[in-house]
Parts: C-alpha cells; structure tokens; sequence
C-alpha cells in the first residue's frame, strides 16, 4: 500500500536507507540499521533516564564497596593470622582452644609434655609469637621465641650470619623481608623485644610473614613478656607410618583444652576474633544487600510510576507479563552488572587509602580473592533481584486500560 | 491468513453487552453489534455515550459486566492467551498515539513484534515496510518527539499493523490532529479497508465518521441508531 502524498501524488517509492553510499546494501537486499533487539531497547530505556539510572548504579556500587572492602580487609587479616601457622614445616599446628586470637593463646610446660606424649606425635617445637609497636610505620611487628636447636625443624634457613645462643641475651636473628626494611646485616644493632640487640643471622622461611618477623631465644622473649615456660602454639610433625589426621584426633580427644589447626579453614578453632569478624562481614553484606534492595525497589518503584502509560502501552500491543518483568529486571541486572565495576573499583581505593591511614599501617592488608569479586557480584545482582521483584511484578500485573489513562 | 471458517464468522459480535463500573456508573446497557469481516464501521455518539468502553471491550483491555464479546466467532471471555490475542488478532490506535518516547519510530513499530514468531530482521523489514507504506521513509530514525502530530499517529497505526492483524481499532485518532491530517489519516484508513482490514473506528467527529462505510450512533451506553454512510 503507498499513501498519497499532501499534493495527491505518491511518495517517493525508494526508500532513503537506499539513496546514496547505502545504495549497494539495498541492492543486495539489506535495508536500513541493525534490528532492534530486546537488550537494546532495555539500553535505550536506561539512557532515556539517566539520573534515575546514576542514582541506581551509585547505590549499587557502594553497597558494593562496602561488601568488598570488608571482604578483601578481613580476608587479608585472616590471611595474615593464617600465615603464623604456616611459618613452621609441621603437619600441623597445636594452639589453646576458643583463644580470642591466635596470639593470645597460651601451652604451658605440662601441657607441652602431655602433648609430647600422645602417641603418634613425632616431634614437636613450641614457639611464642608476640608483637611489638617499633614505630609508626611499623606498628606491628611480629617477634617469634624459639630454641635455636628448632630453628632447622621450623623450617628456618640461615642465609647470612648464624643463629643466636640459645640462652645468650640480646641476640636476635631478622628475616630477610625485615633485614631489607630496616637495612639490618650481620653484627648491626637492633632494638627490639624491649632492648638493643645484636643480628646473628638473616633467616629465610619461604613465607613473608615469617620473613618480616625476628627471631629471639626463646627465654629471652618469654622474659620480656613476663610469661616464663608458655609457648603461644606448637608445631608437630607426626612419627612415621601415622597420619596427620589421625594425631590431630587424638589429641583433640587427649587435650581437649588445645585444638589442632590443620588448615586455614580450621583457623577458627582457635581464634574467635576471626571467627566474630567474618561473621560480621556476613552480617554486613546482608545489611547492604538488604539496604540496597530497599534503595533499588524504591527508585524502581518510582520508574513504573513515572512509566505506567508506557508499561500500560506495551500490555495493550500484546507484551506478556513474563516479558514485562523480563524487561524490568533486566534493565536492573545492567544497572548492577554497572554498579558491582564500579564499586569494586571504589573498593579498590577505599582499600588503599585505609591501608595508609595512621592508624591502620601495617595492621591492614588487603587481599584481593576471587571470593571479594564474587560477593561483589552476588551483592549486586541479589540487590537488583530482591529490590526489583516487588516493582517489576506490580508494572506487570497493571491493568493496560488503567495504565493508559493514568496521569 | 484467514480461514475459510473464520470468514463465515462476522468480524466482531456483542451480544447484549452490559458494562457497569465502579460506581455503580453503566456505561454499556445492553449492546448488540455485529462488524462483519472487512467492514469500516464508526462509532460515534457523545462523550460518556460508552462508545471507548465498547472499543476497549473489543480489545480485551476491559471485560463486559454481563454479555459477551467475540471476535472471529471467539468468545474473549474463553480467549486464555490475552497478550497473544492483543498481539496478533487486533491493531490498536490511540487518540494519544502512546509511542515510546526514547526510541525511533522504527524501534517504536518493532517493539510490537516482540513475541512474535518472526525473527529479528524479519521483525526489521517489517517495520521499515510499514515506514514505507505510511509515508514515513527519511524519518524512520528520529525520535517521535521530532515529528509532526499526523506523522506520529502514522507511526502508531504503523504500529498497530506490525502483526499484521485483521481487526484495527482506533480511538479518536484524529482527535489532535489540523485539518489536513485528519483528510491524510482518513485517506489511510481507505487504503487499509480497501486492502480487507476490518476497521471500527471511535469518533465524536461526524465529518471523520462520514469516512466509514457505516456508522453507528450511540447515547447513554445504547446503539440508537446505525446507517450506512457510503
């Protein structure tokens, strides 16, 4: 069918996709732009308001910050705690059981003893770990007591120097990490463990906690901490022909007053610090989400309001409610896709301004797993699904007649 | 394609219609009406006479109180599939032709053809065929904010044509329309009764009703009269 034109003639029959350098494409029987898909026509519905559609993306994205930052935070303290049960080559790692955290556990020599004498135990080495404030850019530094006859056991490897006595006063050996910070070598003084010592020799662990630490004898560190014959964990080495697994239950079962941490997993047992701070990272990434679900279905709620003619329209031209609600959650889901980018950039940035605060130097260190970028998207996605539900279904189920007419 | 069957069933049928909103306000009391296949009839009466909610009704955007519509010899109070209905058995105009702001004129005709079987591309030349047909070619890619009110309300029975329906119900589509748009829009309505497409048209306008092939009067919810225009 051709309609007449104004004049009564009818209108040019060739259409202008065709007219001039598209003329070949018409030729091969190709008219006109790309079709319009559904993703593009959510696209062009997000552009069309983009304030409301900023709005959502910066709620989702510092919901998302949040959950991230807390994330990647906790996980590089646990990941710090962790790395102390690491240092030594054990099967596996012996500490006082429910401590509030690791460092603040306490083996005494009699349950040192017992420990020694459950069967399977093959060797054992017990050390304290205590920390010091040195100064402002190193406001926590890890100082390890341990007999110098323990150090190979450990896992320790000399690199430069020799060990300390293993009674002799103000002798310390530094790792390599820490050798480099505070440009120690062998016969340079160091104060530290409350009084200026000699460097013996620069160790190595093969763990960069272990290598940023300094090593004491063990009485000597005992002393300055006035807690005479305790070790904070002990690391065991099961006798031939018996598993790791099967000791750790005995003495589970033995020394039910100590707890065996065979793997970061299990760190836990015996620091409830953690335990409580990773209960509040849940905690908190269900309040953002929850947070943010109310923010999304609100500024949602007000699009459909705002949209009810078009929502109305699309009804009375035949859309189905599942499409409907396809439409709308989808056109959240990108809003969050874009919200979960941005807040794990901001995260990112938050996080590195954190970990040079004062306050928080040396003591914060993130760690960027892939876990963080994961709740990153579940936040955001879970957001835009829990808050868009409500909306999406209600724009759904309006009557296309009312909607039309709505003002 | 229309059946053999569905060609001995008039195109639309009510049958002692009664529409009472809430309210308590009747403003359909007891309508019959046949529209046979092919046929331009108008509607036209005052307003509040009940003559959109007839149109409605026949859309399925409303259901009567009491009586029955049907549509191609289907009942619409059987019809389970509604979307699919107002998808592909009728064609709606508005008086406010309704487009989607935010998009092209050929975006707002596909935007139709979703849900239908056709394909992406297929849904595409459909759409620039409609742009062609109502005169619409060198503005298929503007916003409907850059064209002239009779532009728009070509786009919207452009629109109402993407599934290819039998059935095309307008609601005063001249209603903000000058002069010679209405004659334009008139015109088209010719061409597409002329083409076998079923039109009712609702109108207060007597001059657009003139157009139709028949008229129908309504007053106070009730057919008073029906004339053959032409």
């Amino acid at each position: 069918m051709r309609l007449p034109g104004p004049s009564g003639r009818l209108a040019p029959t060739v259409p202008t996709a065709c007219l001039g350098p598209a003329s070949a494409r018409c030729a091969a029987g190709i008219r006109g732009g790309e079709p319009l898909s559904f993703l593009e026509f959510a696209f062009w519905n997000i552009w069309s308001k983009k304030a409301r559609s900023l709005g959502l993306v910066l709620a989702i994205a510092f919901a998302v910050m949040t959950v991230v930052t807390l994330a990647v935070t906790s996980s590089g303290l646990e990941q710090s705690a962790a790395a102390i049960i690491s240092v030594g080559k054990a099967d596996f790692t012996v500490a006082q059981k429910g401590a509030s955290d690791l460092l603040a556990s306490t083996i005494d020599q009699g349950e040192l003893t017992r420990l020694r004498q459950v069967h399977g135990v093959g060797s054992t080495v017990g050390v304290l770990v205590e920390t010091e404030h040195l100064s402002a850019s190193t406001p926590v530094f890890i100082e390890i007591g341990i007999a110098p006859t323990d150090l190979a056991p450990f896992g320790v490897t000399i690199v430069a120097g020799h060990p300390y006595g293993a009674t002799t006063a103000n002798q310390v050996m530094v790792g390599w990490r820490a050798a480099s910070t505070f440009n120690l070598h062998v016969g340079s003084r160091f104060h530290a463990n409350g009084t200026w010592n000699t460097v013996t020799g620069i160790f190595s662990t093969g763990n960069s906690f272990g290598d940023s630490a300094a090593m004491f004898p063990l009485p000597a560190v005992q002393g300055y901490n006035r807690v005479p014959g305790l070790v904070t964990m002990v690391f065991v080495k099961d006798a031939k022909g018996v598993t790791a697994a099967t000791v750790a239950h005995r003495i589970d079962t033995d020394l039910p007053e100590l707890t065996t941490i065979r793997t970061a997993s299990q760190f836990g047992r015996a620091d409830r610090d953690l335990v409580y701070l990773k209960a509040a990272v849940t905690g908190s990434t269900f309040l953002a989400v929850l947070i943010g679900a109310v923010i999304v279905g609100n500024t949602m709620l007000l699009s459909v309001f705002e949209r009810t003619r078009e929502l109305g329209l699309l009804r009375a031209i035949g859309w189905t409610r599942r499409r409907m609600v396809g439409l709308l959650l989808g056109e959240n889901m990108a809003l969050a896709l874009l919200g979960a980018i941005i807040g794990v950039a901001l995260a990112f940035a938050v996080t590195s301004i954190l970990e040079q605060l004062p306050a928080l130097k040396g003591v914060l260190h993130a760690n960027y797993t892939s876990g963080a970028f994961w709740r990153a998207l579940y936040t955001a996605l879970g957001m835009s699904l829990i808050g868009g539900l409500y909306p999406a279904t209600r724009a759904a189920l309006l009557s296309p007649l009312k909607a039309l007419s709505y003002e | 394609m229309t059946s053999p069957l569905a060609s001995l069933q008039p195109a639309i049928e009510l049958r002692d219609v009664v529409k009472v909103y809430e309210g308590g306000v009747r403003a359909l009391d007891g309508v019959d009406l046949v529209v046979e296949e092919g046929e331009f009839v108008a509607i036209t009466g005052p307003s509040g006479c009940g003559k959109s909610t007839l149109l409605h009704l026949v859309a399925a955007l409303d259901t009567p109180t009491s009586g029955s519509v049907l549509v191609e010899g289907r009942d619409l109070d059987r019809v389970h599939d509604m979307s699919r209905f107002r998808r592909e058995q009728v064609g709606l105009v508005f008086q406010l032709h309704n487009l989607l702001p935010q998009v092209s004129v050929r975006a707002n005709i596909e935007v139709a053809m979703f849900g239908s079987r056709r394909s992406a591309r297929g849904r595409r030349d459909r759409a620039l065929e409609l742009v062609q047909e109502m005169d619409l070619e060198g503005r298929e890619d503007r916003l409907p904010t850059r064209l002239s009110g009779g532009e728009r309300q070509r786009v919207a029975i452009a629109r109402a044509l993407a599934n290819e329906p039998r059935l095309l119900l307008a609601d005063e589509p001249t209603g903000n329309l000058d002069a010679a748009s209405v004659d334009r829009m008139i015109g088209v309505f010719h061409q597409l009764h002329a083409s076998g497409v079923t039109i009712l048209l609702v109108t207060h306008d007597h001059s657009v009703a003139q157009a139709a092939q028949r008229i129908v009067y309504m007053r106070d919810g009730r057919i008073v009269d029906g004339v053959d225009a032409q």
